[in-house]
């Protein structure tokens, strides 16, 4: 027993070590774990606070250019509103918008996150979608009471589900980690015939974002030899640099979809 | 300035630096520099290692609040502390025991530099490589590594000039 405690004595440093990279590894882990990282909703509680004061005192320098934007966006929207009477197509009723400001922003890490001023008070929750009026930035990933963070487009694990708003076939979107403007999409395949300047646009395959938000365009393409699929780049319609409202999309009727679609399991 | 509040004031001054603007000074994908392990590299030689692994540990864990990286920071600066006192002996004879204070007038500029270089180094690659997490990406993950390391530098020895011409005024 004496041995024992000299020898744990004697290496200390080196246990010490494996403990406590042990518990760095394991917030890791658990991070990948979707929903359950529980240090993540925490860290976001902390870090909000103080982000969302540094915030205040920075938006009084953007006041005009914000102004610009909401008029910018009003405008948009009626001429959306005005459309719909016309056509009186009810296609966005089961989906709510949810406005909110981004605090914090990163484009330039492998994993990119936002964090939003809004949380679980607003109606937020973890798995909802999140554009602007120029197109689909990310995924939410962790909520707190405040605060919501968002899994950027740029984000080794976002995968968006995607459709060439041309011939309605659909691809996956991922990111390679290589240019803040520039991401992959994957599995079109070679039959279908497309060229660069095709606009691609979600699908409604997941309930995450509504059908037709804008992702982007096909910027360049490759026939590989040795696969079935395209390799295709996408230029993105987001500019990451400059994202500062965003719009959280509330599906109003995803339970109920949920629901129905496990059903069909049994 | 006794010694403890002195590394106090570096190390929280040293995370509004690495938070409030590095964070958001984003030029390129591939150069994000961290200057805040130049705490843990600059923590005293007498401390015992034990203690420099739980400040790394603590360090590391505050980065990680702030930059909703999820442990990798706290795993890199761990990592950092644990090889550290290695580092220390390759640059001065007695593994770092004969000096008081880790800094460029005890250790002469080109000891400072490869002892503050190599730590980067693999601090930095430690970081991105557990950020990416693919082995596929391994070329990129280097190449990320080895400029975030000189820009990491460069920031680190701009600080050390600053601390040492404040000193002898």
């Amino acid at each position: 027993m004496r041995n024992l405690i000299a020898f744990f004595l004697r290496h200390h440093v080196l246990f010490l070590f494996i403990l406590l990279e042990t518990i760095a590894l394991g917030m890791l882990l658990q991070s990948h774990y979707y929903q359950s990282s529980r240090f993540a909703n925490s860290a976001i509680n902390w870090s909000g606070q103080l982000l969302d004061g540094l915030n205040n005192s920075k938006e009084y320098f953007s006041l005009k250019e914000v102004n610009s934007f909401l008029a910018e966006e009003n405008a948009l929207l009626k001429s959306r509103e005005l459309k719909r009477d016309k056509s009186e197509e009810i296609r966005y009723d089961n989906y709510q918008y949810i406005a909110a400001k981004v605090i914090k922003n990163s484009y330039n890490k492998r994993n990119n996150y936002l964090t939003l001023n809004k949380g679980t008070l607003h109606g937020i929750e973890s798995g909802m979608g999140v554009c602007t009026k120029e197109g689909v930035v990310g995924i939410v990933r962790d909520v707190s009471k405040h605060y919501a963070t968002v899994m950027s487009v740029l984000n080794k694990s976002t995968v968006i589900s995607t459709r060439l708003n041309k011939s309605n076939h659909f691809g996956e979107l991922h990111w390679d980690g290589k240019s803040k403007d520039y991401a992959q999409l994957k599995s079109i395949e070679k039959y279908v015939s497309i060229s660069v300047g095709d606009s691609l646009v979600t699908n409604s395959y997941s309930s995450i974002f509504p059908e037709g938000i804008s992702i982007g365009t096909i910027n360049r393409f490759e026939r590989e030899p040795a696969a079935n699929f395209y390799s295709i780049e996408v230029d993105l319609s987001v500019d990451y640099t400059n994202v500062d409202f965003v719009y959280v999309i509330k599906d109003a009727q995803k339970l109920e979809r949920k629901k129905l679609e496990s059903q069909k399991g049994d | 300035m006794t010694k403890t509040l002195q590394h106090t004031v570096r190390f929280f001054t040293l995370i509004a630096l690495q938070v409030l603007f590095l964070n958001n000074v984003q030029i390129s994908g591939y150069l994000n520099p961290y200057v805040y392990v130049l705490f843990i590299m600059l923590l005293p030689p007498k401390l015992s290692k034990a203690g420099v692994l739980v400040l790394a540990f603590i360090m590391g864990f505050t980065i990680d609040v702030f930059s909703d990286s999820y442990g990798i920071h706290t795993a890199a600066s761990v990592l950092l502390a644990y090889v550290r006192p290695s580092i220390l002996s390759l640059v001065s004879v007695k593994g770092g025991e004969d000096l008081d204070a880790i800094s460029v007038k005890q250790l002469k500029l080109g000891r400072f530099f490869t002892y503050t270089g190599l730590l980067c180094f693999i601090h930095h690659f430690t970081l991105f490589f557990l950020e990416a997490f693919r082995l596929n990406e391994f070329t990129d993950t280097f190449f990320r590594a080895v400029v975030s390391t000189i820009a990491s530098l460069l920031f680190i020895l701009i600080l050390e000039s600053l601390r040492s011409n404040s000193k002898r005024r």
